[in-house]
């Protein structure tokens, strides 16, 4: 019996003299102890969680070597061989890749999105803030870098005109994304703010993805997934509608359709202008997503509308200073997009299709004025991921477009199609976690120019600090002349701008600072020449004129500026609050001007400041919003020197509330605004009558919003039960 | 004489042969991890929350055909969620927790446990930035509420998180007591006749019910 005591003892004894004390360290790359870290011996239960100096201390059976792994919550995994013996064992980790401590380039973008962390818009933004009405484009013209121009659609951005910005869906040009304009009056953009989960503004130096654009692209991307269930129900002061969706595992449908006429907003609120048949529209879109497999999603959006506006406008050319304007518009689009992924996304596939048709049946007094698109687009476009922590890609795609152009002049009818093709390639390379550099290539052929360009594109981004970098940008962006100059000049060229924009940027704690500088340089714009045997002739400053003279690409100008931003979501518990600022010096001589000269839609000063604040106890949600616009320039006959007159300041006070409740059991949301609450009497800009022969001055006739003050109320009751209300639509 | 000593060998000798039964050392170290996260009390550190957590990983890594060591691990990232010091070090903790459903996932796929887990880190995520993130957690909450109650409608544990969201929704925007309190007692009635399905098995969720119910009338 003694022997088998001993045997036990002997093997108890070797275990217990095989246990070996492993000690170390594991540190971060700059030596700071990680506590925390798990630290084991590969295959086995032997291991330890470090302490707060980062110092672990476990015993183990194995003998010789092992693999010691260690993880740490953002830092890379490591496993290396170590022999197990008393010598202590110091292990450095390297931190991952993440948006906080790699590098984004930037410059020239302001993003608004929900999946990335760090940036300085979410989408509820541009649903809650005063004084942009829910309308994605008025928003963006409180950001840097846009400016308001209140009487003419579009984004102005940077020195540029509304023409020289696009609006992109999915990758697909929006050829008209706003509602028809009426003379001198702005309309809003035909899509609905929740139709997209992301927004990517950019002021310039922007992607090689994206061309015909001189100075800006707005880039939507549509919602993956319904935000909402059953039947809803909306009535504001003008406008009744219906929303219907519905979703199942793995496809997605949404319709809505409304009815709007501005009948009683208008009996309510005092217009300027001399209606004769108030807006009237209606329509309805349908949104279909399908998800085949996994990776793969198949979008569908389509949408109709019809409406029908008539005025007496301020005319200065026409005898009595005013004239009749009809306008019937027929407007439709649709498209759609596949998306999809492969080797475990190192592929990616982005591709497109879409269609709009758009026509105004437009009369001034009795001539017609008509005028119609259609346009077809393609697109495909390739993403591969070169693998590694960072995010190095290589992208390449193609655009095609055909797009046809009509115009009634004083029932005189001019059209042309124009076939245009596109390719891309664009690199994004990392240099370590603090550099980047994104460069791309794009060459365009346009059928119509019958000219190929190439333009190049460049950017770059330092992270400064943890929560700082900065970034610059160059880039080369043409753009095909206006329809109305090719009507009858076909061998125009391209017209060219070329961006530098020095950017930096720091965002901690829910404070974000950007300062953003530019140079823009403006290259064969087109001039046109009115007078006789193809010299200048006199200016006319009617901004609905054709351009009947000879034309050429002579014309050049400038732009420079800077923007800030300022955005606090932390000082002030509850109370979100930003402030913009942008100043831009151009001049230009394109167009008619005789001379070098900054044109009618620059303000040199733009401020807004926009607060907003959630009361929680009463589920309201209120913000404030007032904008500054220092005076543009506007054409004075009498003035001998070219555009030297300025228009007095533009400044808006506006506010808005939204509220929810219920109506018996059904979510509903309420909601009302004020515009313009100081019934500021706004000047947009002055058209004056023509040189009378009598030799009598001529007459000055103001140009301003619709309506003063004004106000709008409205409500929204969702009747399914399964109905939710997200805060952030408030 | 012979054979005991044989006998005794083996035995010895068992412990350190890997055999398709769970294995004497599993046993013994998910006992030690789940002792060590009931003896939490109150509000646990996040060094301890880590401490167990690393504890769950470590048991994952070699036992890689279980998914409770993973289960647990993700757990415990779901607390470290709700107590880190900002939005990216909770988020970093939720990453880490996905991580691990995402590796129980493989190993079991089909598992109301883990839809909970599911539903658990999208409640953690949204907690983290409620109104900015409502819109994409919510449903992703709401989906695994209700695989997991599809799966197994005698596991107590969806109408636990359902209930408690409810608690903490303010009425206007459909949740508050009168929402919450048919839910809890929902999860109690199937609190008293749930059998945890084996002996690791998850058994939470009571003791967040209880203090809860007070508030019911």
């Amino acid at each position: 019996m003694n022997w088998i005591a001993l045997l036990l003892t002997c093997l108890l004894t070797v275990s217990a003299s095989a246990q070996t004390v492993l000690t170390g360290r594991i540190t971060d790359h700059n030596g700071h102890g990680l506590p925390g870290a798990n630290v084991m011996l590969r295959g086995t239960y032997d291991g330890t969680s470090t302490d707060s100096t980062g110092a672990f201390r476990f015993s183990t059976s194995r003998k010789d070597t092992a693999t010691l792994v260690v993880s740490y919550i953002g830092y890379e995994p490591t496993r290396q061989k170590i022999t197990i013996g008393p010598n202590p064992i110091s292990v450095r980790l390297n931190e991952l890749a993440n948006e906080l401590n790699t590098v984004v380039v930037t410059a020239g973008v302001f993003e608004a999105s929900d999946s990335k962390r760090m940036t300085m818009l979410k989408p509820m933004d541009i649903v809650t803030t005063a004084g942009g009405g829910a309308d994605i484009t008025s928003v963006m013209n409180l950001l840097p870098g846009a400016q308001r121009v209140g009487e003419q659609n579009g984004l102005f951005v940077r020195g540029g005109s509304g023409e020289e910005a696009k609006i992109v869906i999915d990758g697909m040009i929006v050829q008209n994304p706003f509602f028809s304009q009426s003379p001198n009056l702005q309309s809003r953009g035909r899509f609905q703010p929740f139709m997209f989960k992301g927004t990517s503004f950019s002021t310039g130096g922007y992607s090689a993805q994206y061309g015909q654009a001189l100075s800006s692209v707005l880039l939507l991307n549509t919602t993956d997934q319904n935000q909402n269930e059953g039947l809803g129900i909306s009535v504001n002061l003008a406008n009744a509608g219906l929303t219907y969706d519905h979703a199942t595992r793995n496809a997605s449908i949404s319709a809505t359709g409304y009815y709007g006429n501005l009948k009683p907003l208008f009996a309510l609120v005092p217009q300027n202008v001399d209606w004769t048949h108030v807006p009237e529209l209606g329509g309805g879109s349908l949104t279909y997503r399908l998800q085949p497999s996994k990776t793969g999603m198949l979008k569908f959006y389509g949408m109709y509308s019809n409406s029908v506006v008539g005025m007496n406008f301020v005319d200065p050319s026409s005898e009595t200073g005013k004239t009749a304007f009809n306008q019937r518009n027929t407007n439709i689009f649709v498209t759609s997009t596949y998306t999809d992924r492969w080797a475990n996304g190192n592929w990616q596939l982005m591709s497109g299709l879409s269609y709009s048709h758009d026509v105004d049946a437009t009369t001034y007094g009795t001539l017609d004025f008509g005028r119609g698109t259609d346009r077809l687009q393609g697109r495909a476009m390739l993403t591969r991921s070169l693998g590694g922590k960072l995010g190095n890609q290589l992208l390449f795609g193609t655009e095609g477009s055909r797009v046809t152009y009509r115009n009634a002049i004083a029932g005189t009818p001019y059209s042309l199609v124009d076939t245009y093709g596109a390719v891309f390639f664009e690199s994004q390379v990392y240099a370590g976690r603090k550099l980047a550099i994104q460069s791309g290539i794009r060459g365009e052929y346009s059928s119509v120019l019958n000219r190929f360009n190439l333009a190049p594109r460049v950017s770059m981004a330092y992270k400064t600090g943890l929560y700082s970098q900065v970034s610059l940008a160059y880039g080369q962006f043409y753009q095909t002349p206006d329809a109305r100059y090719l009507y009858r000049n076909t061998s125009l060229n391209y017209e060219r701008a070329d961006h530098l924009i020095l950017n930096y940027q720091i965002i901690r704690n829910k404070r974000t600072f950007r300062i953003e500088t530019y140079y823009k340089n403006y290259a064969q714009l087109v001039r046109e020449f009115t007078g006789p045997n193809g010299t200048l002739g006199p200016y006319d400053a009617n901004p609905y004129r054709f351009p009947w003279g000879q034309t050429n690409n002579t014309g050049y100008g400038y732009a420079k500026g800077f923007d800030l931003f300022w955005r606090d979501q932390q000082t002030i518990k509850g109370l979100d609050y930003w402030i913009t600022y942008s100043f831009v010096d151009s001049k230009r001589l394109f167009q008619q001007f005789p001379t070098l000269a900054t044109p009618s839609f620059i303000s040199n000063h733009n401020i807004a400041l926009i607060g907003k604040r959630y009361f929680e106890k009463i589920s309201t949600n209120v913000g404030l919003t007032y904008t500054i616009s220092t005076g543009r320039p506007y054409y004075n006959p009498t003035n001998p020197t070219f555009l030297a007159d300025r228009t007095p300041a533009v400044t808006n006070l506006s506010f808005s509330a939204s509220h929810l409740t219920h109506i018996g059991k059904n979510l509903t949301i309420l909601y009302a605004s004020v515009d313009n609450m100081l019934n500021t009497r706004n000047v947009y800009t002055y058209l004056y009558t023509p040189n009378r022969n009598d030799g009598s001055a001529p007459t000055r006739y103001a140009v301003g919003p619709a309506s003063y003050r004004s106000f709008f109320v409205g409500g929204i009751v969702m009747l399914s039960r399964k109905a939710k209300v997200d805060v952030r639509q408030l | 004489m012979k054979t005991l000593v044989i006998t005794l060998l083996t035995a010895l000798l068992g412990i350190t042969t890997p055999t398709l039964a769970q294995s004497p050392q599993y046993k013994q170290a998910m006992t030690d991890a789940l002792t060590a996260m009931n003896n939490f009390r109150g509000q646990p550190s996040a060094t301890d929350l880590l401490t167990v957590a690393n504890q769950f990983e470590r048991i994952a890594t070699v036992e890689s055909g279980e998914w409770l060591p993973r289960y647990y691990a993700g757990l415990n990232y779901v607390y470290l969620g709700f107590m880190g010091k900002d939005q990216a070090e909770k988020d970093k903790y939720l990453d880490q927790a996905d991580v691990n459903l995402k590796a129980a996932e493989a190993i079991s796929p089909k598992n109301d446990e883990l839809a909970v887990l599911k539903a658990y880190i999208a409640q953690s995520r949204m907690i983290v930035d409620p109104m900015n993130r409502w819109q994409q957690y919510g449903p992703l909450f709401q989906s695994g509420i209700e695989q997991a109650k599809a799966m197994n409608p005698a596991n107590p544990r969806p109408y636990v998180l359902e209930g408690s969201s409810l608690m903490y929704t303010p009425a206007q925007f459909g949740g508050g007591a009168d929402k919450a309190c048919p839910v809890l007692k929902q999860a109690m009635e199937k609190f008293a006749t749930f059998k945890p399905a084996s002996e690791f098995a998850p058994g939470w969720g009571k003791q967040q019910v209880e203090p809860l119910l007070a508030k019911c009338k």
